[in-house]
């Protein structure tokens, strides 16, 4: 580099005159100057690239030895968090005064019936739920739901369960949803239908079998689905248990399922419950009897025909006397595909034995409920749901009414929500 | 009589000494088989025919998950919507996540298509990567081993023949791969577009280019718009082949064929989906009918 400088400064020196020789001195001495500094300028170029490089070299040695993650962080041990949202809008042949304060003859008695979902005409926020469940250690899954309503908090499961009992046995403690027949143990987000089958809503309340207490389930060795559980449970739902001397409540059951081919499933099961009520202040039994029968023909992936139909009877000693009422539903459920499906249910009270004095005038038979449904789902997150009810199970304003209620509702289940059971 | 009862004894004893190995789909299993031999018993748990990530969860599933000693899951969240409530219910402390009979074949296979950020806005996206791995022969081997060491972990006593059925069938599978290596390279550059992101691990194997999918987005159905802005995709870059599972709705493949002059081909996802009964047919299917 240098040399050629110095031999091009000659040659061009040489080319020109004498008379311009003390200029040309001038111009070499300066050119000289900025070679020194070019110069200069390459060996600080060079030192600092083998800094740079040296730079590199320790940082990477760092890198491996220090650790940037937050010593004490626990996020990787975070529950599973869903959060649930139901609303509706609703219209029906009843102002909302005397919906409220509606009954059902022998079971729902004027203005004590809860109403949870659904309840006004216009709109309604249900509730907004949070779910949680987690893995606790090797021995234990935790689950939660708090469900919010717009005026209250309610701890509406929250339980824990075994993962490794010998011999299929699981045993859950807390507050849980008896398995009792087909659709108890199942959240309002997942039924087929927006309001609760007649026979439940007025044998439980809205909640169902609902309570504090211990399960113990037992799955047979066998190729056939076959499942038995107990419960023991306190027995504090005053529709058809109530007494408050001790718990009082016992659940037993037995599931079973069938394939048929390889799309057609059969499931069926039989429940019993045994509680005392405190009816006329005294401690009385009562047996609450079940049966349930579940087939689902699947038309293809996203595809398929359910029908699921449940009868339940309530024997209830009252001390006076011995109640014996019962009721069914049945449903058909057809899953067009991934986004839409549709159903019809029809659910009746069937037996009514009791004392019916309070509704001398009235006709009392026949109580039955007619509804129909078009879902659409988005997303299997999201559900809109178009519903219609021909209900003609309700007394209002001391007369029988036939009430017509068309509802349009949303549910999404947002977050970390697991797959539903079966 | 006594025949009879020996008979039964021996019947019983040899239904005992076998290891009941459940799998969530069909390829597993049929690795599952290969490397257990007569020493496993395989259950596969979730139809080729449907949907993976939509297997109804069935009672009757409940029932063979709790007799199993060993749980093969696919993983990558394909599972999450049907098997967490039938593992619950199952009791199966042997097969629960963290018990010594759980296998999830996701820990062992390099997962693609591992998504940056996760939301819902982009549809069902996996957080863990495309779980949609066995439609990769090369992946074969990968369970081949996982499988080998679980079963020699459960079942120490037969080390020796799993590890002999581990050595032959990898043998037999290197020289499979040599067949349908030589079969792909007559498509290298082939382009495509497929309904769900079912077959990248194939795609990006052979080189394959996929221009887009069916579905707008994982998970959700067509929409016209997105047919339009599709079809116009293919012509641009000339895609002529329409990759189609045997699950979804056919409708839409059909209607793009008939607006861009490209070819619907129906490609199984898992063994047996489309009538293949062997490993090897199976894949020949995928390379064939990506190929012809």
């Amino acid at each position: 580099m240098k040399k050629t400088i110095g031999l091009s400064l000659l040659v061009a020196s040489s080319l020109f005159a004498n008379a311009d020789f003390d200029a040309l001195k001038e111009q070499i001495a300066q050119q000289k100057i900025v070679m020194q500094k070019l110069e200069a300028k390459l060996d600080a170029l060079s030192k600092k690239q083998t800094q740079m490089q040296q730079a590199q070299m320790s940082a990477k040695m760092s890198r491996t030895t220090a650790n940037t993650s937050a010593s004490f962080s626990q996020k990787a041990y975070l529950p599973d968090i869903a959060l649930i949202l139901n609303m509706s809008a609703l219209s029906r042949n009843v102002d909302n005064n005397q919906y409220k304060d509606f009954a059902i003859p022998g079971f729902i008695s004027k203005g004590t019936a809860a109403l949870p979902f659904n309840e006004d005409k216009g709109f309604n926020l249900n509730y907004a739920e949070v779910a949680m469940r987690s893995t606790v250690d090797p021995y234990f899954d935790a689950f939660a739901i708090f469900h919010l309503h717009p005026n209250a908090f309610e701890i509406e499961e929250a339980f824990v369960k075994t993962r490794a009992l010998p011999y299929a046995l699981s045993v859950k403690v807390g507050k849980f949803k008896s398995a009792f027949g087909r659709i108890n143990a199942k959240h309002q987000h997942s039924w087929h239908f927006d309001s609760q089958p007649i026979i439940y809503k007025s044998l439980f309340g809205p909640d169902g079998i609902s309570d504090a207490g211990i399960q113990l389930q037992w799955v047979a060795p066998t190729d056939t689905y076959i499942m038995a559980g107990l419960e023991a449970m306190q027995g504090t739902n005053t529709r058809s248990f109530g007494d408050t001397k001790s718990n009082n409540l016992y659940v037993g059951y037995l599931k079973s399922s069938v394939d048929i081919g390889e799309n057609l499933s059969v499931l069926g099961g039989v429940s019993f419950a045994h509680g005392k009520n405190a009816e006329n202040n005294s401690t009385n039994p009562t047996n609450v009897y079940g049966v349930d029968l579940t087939l689902r023909d699947q038309l293809g992936s996203y595809s398929a025909l359910t029908w699921q139909s449940e009868f339940v009877q309530r024997n209830k000693d009252t001390g006076n006397r011995t109640d014996k009422q019962a009721g069914l539903y049945s449903e058909l459920i057809y899953q067009y595909n991934n986004n839409y499906s549709a159903g019809f249910r029809y659910d009746a009270i069937t037996k009514n034995d009791t004392d019916l004095s309070a509704y001398t005038g009235i006709n009392t038979n026949n109580l039955d409920r007619y509804t129909t449904m078009l879902e659409y789902k988005p997303f299997p997150m999201s559900r809109l749901r178009l519903s219609y009810m021909y209900d003609r199970t309700k007394i209002i304003a001391g007369e029988r009414k036939n009430i017509n209620q068309v509802m349009l509702s949303l549910n999404i289940a947002a977050g970390a929500h697991g797959a539903h059971d079966y | 009589m006594k025949k009879i009862l020996l008979l039964t004894t021996l019947l019983t004893t040899m239904v005992f000494a076998s290891l009941r190995v459940d799998t969530t789909y069909a390829t597993m299993g049929r690795v599952a088989q290969k490397i257990g031999g007569d020493l496993v018993n395989v259950t596969v748990l979730g139809s080729s025919k449907y949907d993976p990530h939509f297997i109804v969860p069935k009672p009757s599933l409940i029932a063979k998950l709790r007799r199993a000693d060993l749980l093969i899951m696919n993983g990558g969240g394909l599972e999450l919507g049907w098997l967490p409530p039938l593992l619950r219910a199952a009791n199966n402390g042997k097969i629960q996540n963290g018990g010594k009979g759980f296998l999830d074949m996701s820990h062992y296979v390099k997962m693609i298509d591992v998504p940056t950020s996760v939301s819902r806005a982009f549809g069902d996206v996996h957080a863990q990567g495309n779980p949609h791995f066995s439609v990769d022969p090369y992946v074969i081997p990968v369970m081949a081993k996982a499988i080998e060491q679980k079963l020699i972990q459960l079942d120490a006593e037969h080390e020796k023949d799993y590890n002999e059925n581990y050595n032959k069938f990898t043998k037999e599978w290197q020289n499979y791969l040599q067949k349908i290596n030589a079969t792909m390279l007559t498509c290298k550059g082939e382009k495509v577009v497929q309904y769900h992101e079912l077959f990248n691990y194939f795609l990006d194997r052979y080189d394959i280019k996929s221009y887009g999918t069916i579905e707008p987005l994982p998970g959700i159905a067509p929409s016209s718009k997105h047919t339009i802005a599709l079809i116009n995709i293919m012509k641009e870059n000339g895609v002529k082949k329409v990759l189609q599972d045997v699950y979804h709705e056919r409708k839409t493949a059909k209607f793009i064929a008939a607006k861009t002059g490209a070819k619907v081909v129906i490609i199984p996802h898992e063994l047996g989906a489309d009538g293949s009964k062997t490993l090897q047919e199976f894949y020949n299917k995928i390379a064939q009918r990506i190929c012809q």
